[in-house]
């Protein structure tokens, strides 16, 4: 076990920069997700804590000791692949066992921990198996416990998931997380559904183009997103957005005609609110009239539990509104939206957030 | 890859009309006999005494016809066993350099980034718009300034360089198509490049080296140019060359132009027998489309 | 998997031994391992002997062995001087003749065969097999079989013509000025059939069910879907299939006239291509001495007549046949 700092590291492929001087801590023991949109240099950043990329510019320190240099096998990670990378001419158990003989270690000592990852993942029964005879989600644990075998200090996982279908993904979800409780090593996860980061994260860090633009907990990113970026990738369905009018200096805003509402955020010299965020989970549905917008719905997206209502108000994007499953609605009907206060956010020219000091009551 | 027959469009084969069927098999049949009618034809009579050539060429050997006359006169007269160890000891060592160094090759292409990548891909598959045998000029100079000519050596080194570039070619396309992670995960395990090479890769790719093996082997079993030019010595012949020696000095004695003519053909046969899925497999799952 | 985290695997972990010498990451080294053989022998055994002679042929030989420089004067003796003229101009003809032969025949044979072979007849692999026969037999084994089934002496071709009433036609095809090149090329254009029939298919093979599906349901039927979706769809292959066929045709050609017809392109110089002028000039025949820089200006001149080609197929037919995504 061990933790992991990354210190200004930097990737580029000749004038092609990739990676822009990343700064991170991950204590021992935590599970970390790299979530963003693809070519955002997520996996790249994982392949370099790996080994499997150079590192253009900084340091990558495993357990205190700077492994720039060292190879991949010698780092005390493992990696769990998104394809799998099962060696096909080989079975469950040689697959397993693969490393730890390539390591000249003892006969005896394989076995028992071959089996012992097969028991924690159910491979008991697979082992003389080979991969094209397992589905996709054997394949993916014995990926895993291959892993398992190699006693890692870090595991990094590089979108085990995106290969498996719906059904499968909650499930190998769960049993990730179950291995982590198990093992308490640190684990280091990428992947680009932010579901997936905020179920299994202890600490989320959204990239995009080869910058972190936040760190924290899935709930500190859900509720105090840094900025519009954050605040648009976290979240499903996406946060709606709505661009406003400063007056008074970014004092007050207003929405097209409405009246000027005060605004009780951190001011920021030289910067106004332009535009605020408010989630689909927090619109509410009002009588028509009664909120601070009257809009039609002209989608009605029924998922049983809940409903996604696309309502147009005039604005150039449509809300979304969530509503539960119940919701006695259907496309043509006209309804009120009201945005209450304490679930707004704020957001300046640069898509950068206000920090509130109290939440602020705004369009009704 | 190779049970095409299967798909979908079986089905509306079958929902084809029968005279469109009727067609279809007349042409295809029609083309099959002629493609292999002359080959039939020629083995038929390598089985006959000369009164059977002549007076029945379309009928099977019989009682009075049959005659190992042929085959006495090949194999008293021409060195055939000598000429086919040569091609044996030319076409294996020169396939195993083709697809050791082309396999090499191509996975440095395929795997790493370097700076000349780009550069040394198109190098190296130039050869397959430029025939090698328009340097044989050059090529006889060198031989003769390496003291190589009449030797095994020569055709072997020859044949690899004419087979080098279609075959980095189709397994650069290949290797491009392995996932990275397999790769990536015997490094995480340890495997130094070579063994991931030879280890983790080699495997991978058995198939189309097989495919790669048959479509090297062809051209090079069967060349008369170079074994003409660079080893036409006696104990350095090749069997296409022997054949073409021997049919030379032999115009009049039918039933022996026949036999080694059959005896050139008949292992490339026996080894289509064997190989021909490998080597249909190779062209139709679009290797070389290009 | 089970909930409990023992002690036991704790303290296990922690009794680690002490971790050998960490290796660190070597060089490119191992790149130039793996590259590195194959280039040398390309290059020394194909691409110096190529350049080689491209050099020689700018050089011409003194009696005493030497060479002196003598820059394009072989390519103007080659071109303008009567005498290699003649030769020139003749092989190089017959050389067009045979690749318009090949075009004209051989590959819409091929697209035909392919074309019926995708309908995916019974018994289409066994059809595919054998047609695919005479490709891989030596052009040599290949010329012999033509040259004794068309001689007059053994009289097959007389017997078989005579069962379908056309016993008149026969000639002793093979001799005659007239039809000897046409003949050579038909023997060339059966043995090889096989290669455009293959690669068509794999083409044809290569379109997906689902587009075939959407044109008949699109109301085409089986021609009309193949001269509106198939066709178009395979143009690529197709221009592959013709530079293939240009390039082979000036190296194919040799083996096979070479042994049917003799070094001097018999009868009359009438099936003389650039392979056997090429061959009888650098070695000499009968009265004519061997001439390397003569053979070297004849294999540069194939090089460039060749590049053209490549150079007219790229610019032209590549980048106009839009390759589709499928």
């Amino acid at each position: 076990m061990s933790d992991l700092v990354l210190k200004d590291v930097r990737k580029a492929y000749g004038e092609a920069r990739v990676i822009h001087g990343i700064d991170l801590d991950i204590r021992d023991g935590e599970f970390v997700v790299f979530v963003g949109p693809s070519g955002c240099g997520k996996s790249t950043l994982l392949r370099m804590i790996a080994g499997l990329e150079t590192v253009t510019g900084g340091d990558v320190i495993i357990g205190g000791e700077k492994v720039n240099d060292i190879v991949p096998a010698d780092r005390g990670i493992a990696m769990v692949f998104q394809s799998y990378a099962l060696y096909p001419h080989k079975d469950v158990y040689g697959n397993m066992a693969f490393a730890l003989r390539h390591a000249g270690e003892d006969k005896a000592v394989i076995d028992e921990r071959v089996k012992k990852a097969a028991e924690i993942l159910g491979l008991e029964a697979l082992l003389k198996r080979k991969p094209k005879e397992l589905s996709g989600g054997q394949r993916q644990r014995v990926a895993i416990g291959r892993a398992i075998v190699r006693d890692p200090e870090i595991f990094l996982f590089d979108e085990p998931l995106s290969n498996l279908d719906a059904a499968l993904r909650v499930q190998m979800r769960v049993e990730i997380l179950r291995l982590h409780q198990r093992l308490k090593t640190t684990m280091i996860y990428v992947t680009h559904d932010q579901v997936e980061a905020m179920t299994l994260a202890d600490r989320i860090v959204v990239l995009r183009d080869g910058r972190v633009e936040q760190v924290g907990t899935p709930l500190e990113l859900y509720h105090h997103p840094c900025n519009r970026f954050v605040a648009g990738f976290i979240g499903s369905p996406k946060m709606n957005f709505l661009a406003i009018d400063p007056i008074d200096d970014g004092r007050r805003v207003r929405y097209r005609q409405s009246a000027p509402i005060d605004l009780h955020v951190k001011t920021r010299s030289g910067a106004v609110p332009t535009e605020i965020g408010i989630r689909p989970e927090h619109v509410r549905l009002v009588e028509p009239g009664k909120g601070a917008f009257d809009g039609t719905v002209f989608v009605v997206e029924r998922l049983g539990g809940e409903t996604f209502l696309h309502v147009d108000f005039g604005h150039e994007e449509p809300f979304v509104v969530k509503a539960d499953g119940g919701v006695q609605l259907r496309s043509g009907d006209v309804v009120g939206l009201v945005f209450p206060a304490e679930t707004l956010h704020l957001f300046d020219a640069e898509g950068v957030a206000f920090e509130q000091t109290e939440r602020h009551a705004l369009l009704g | 890859m190779t049970n095409i027959a299967s798909t979908g469009r079986a089905r509306a084969g079958r929902a084809r009309g029968l005279s469109t069927k009727a067609a279809v098999h007349t042409v295809l049949l029609g083309y099959t006999i002629i493609a292999i009618f002359p080959v039939i034809l020629v083995i038929l009579n390598s089985f006959k005494n000369r009164r059977g050539i002549f007076s029945d060429p379309l009928g099977l050997p019989r009682g009075e016809t049959f005659s190992m006359e042929g085959y006495a006169t090949v194999l008293t007269q021409g060195d055939f066993a000598t000429y086919f160890a040569n091609s044996i000891i030319v076409t294996v060592s020169a396939l195993f350099l083709i697809l050791l160094l082309g396999a090499m090759a191509a996975h440095a292409l395929a795997e790493y980034r370097f700076r000349l990548n780009t550069l040394l891909g198109i190098y190296l598959i130039l050869g397959i718009m430029v025939p090698i045998r328009l340097g044989t000029v050059a090529i006889l100079e060198l031989m003769v300034d390496l003291n190589l000519v009449n030797t095994l050596l020569a055709l072997i080194l020859v044949y690899t360089a004419q087979g080098l570039p279609v075959a980095v070619f189709i397994l650069t396309e290949f290797m491009r198509t392995l996932s990275r992670d397999i790769k990536d995960c015997a490094r995480v395990d340890g495997l130094s490049e070579y063994r991931i090479f030879f280890e983790v890769v080699v495997p991978l790719i058995r198939p189309v080296l097989a495919t790669v093996a048959v479509f090297s082997m062809i051209p090079i079993w069967n060349d008369l140019w170079f074994p003409l030019i660079l080893a036409s010595g006696d104990a350095t012949k090749t069997v296409t060359l022997g054949v073409q020696q021997f049919i030379g000095q032999y115009t009049v004695n039918w039933s022996a132009v026949l036999a080694s003519l059959s005896i050139a053909i008949l292992p490339v046969l026996g080894l289509y027998a064997l190989f021909s899925r490998q080597l249909i497999a190779g062209i139709t799952s679009g290797a070389v489309k290009g | 998997m089970s909930e409990a985290t023992t002690e036991q695997e704790k303290t296990a972990r922690e009794a680690k031994p002490p971790k050998r010498r960490k290796r660190r990451v070597g060089g490119g080294w191992h790149i130039f391992v793996f590259i590195a053989p194959a280039v040398l022998i390309y290059t020394i055994f194909s691409i110096y002997p190529l350049v080689e002679s491209l050099r020689l042929s700018l050089f011409d030989g003194l009696d005493d062995g030497s060479a002196v420089w003598n820059g394009l004067g072989n390519y103007v003796t080659l071109l303008f001087n009567p005498t290699w003229a003649t030769q020139f101009w003749n092989a190089l003809w017959n050389n067009l003749i045979l690749f318009f032969i090949h075009m004209v025949v051989q590959n819409p044979i091929g697209l035909l065969l392919a074309a019926l072979l995708s309908l995916a007849p019974r018994f289409g692999s066994t059809y595919r097999t054998l047609i695919f026969i005479p490709t891989l037999l030596s052009v040599v084994v290949v010329g012999f079989i033509w040259e004794l089934i068309l001689s007059p002496l053994w009289g097959v071709s007389e017997t078989l013509l005579g069962a379908v009433g056309l016993a008149w036609l026969y000639q002793p095809w093979l001799g005659l000025e007239s039809t000897a090149l046409t003949t050579v090329s038909l023997i060339s254009v059966w043995q090889y059939v096989g290669i455009p029939m293959m690669l068509i298919y794999a083409a044809l093979l290569s379109i997906p069910d689902e587009l075939i599906d959407a044109a008949r349901v699109d109301g085409l039927n089986g021609w009309w879907i193949f001269w509106k979706v198939k066709l178009p769809l395979i143009l690529p292959t197709l221009g592959i299939v013709a530079i293939l066929t240009y390039i082979g045709n000036f190296t194919a050609s040799f083996d096979l006239i070479y042994s049917i017809q003799g070094a001097l392109g018999a009868p009359n110089y009438s099936t003389d291509v650039m392979g056997t002028l090429l061959f009888r000039t650098f070695f000499g025949q009968q009265l004519q001495i061997g001439d390397i820089h003569m053979g070297a200006t004849i294999a540069s001149m194939m090089f460039f007549i060749i590049l053209i080609g490549v150079t007219i197929y790229l610019v032209l037919v590549q980048r106009r046949l839009q390759r589709y995504e499928m």
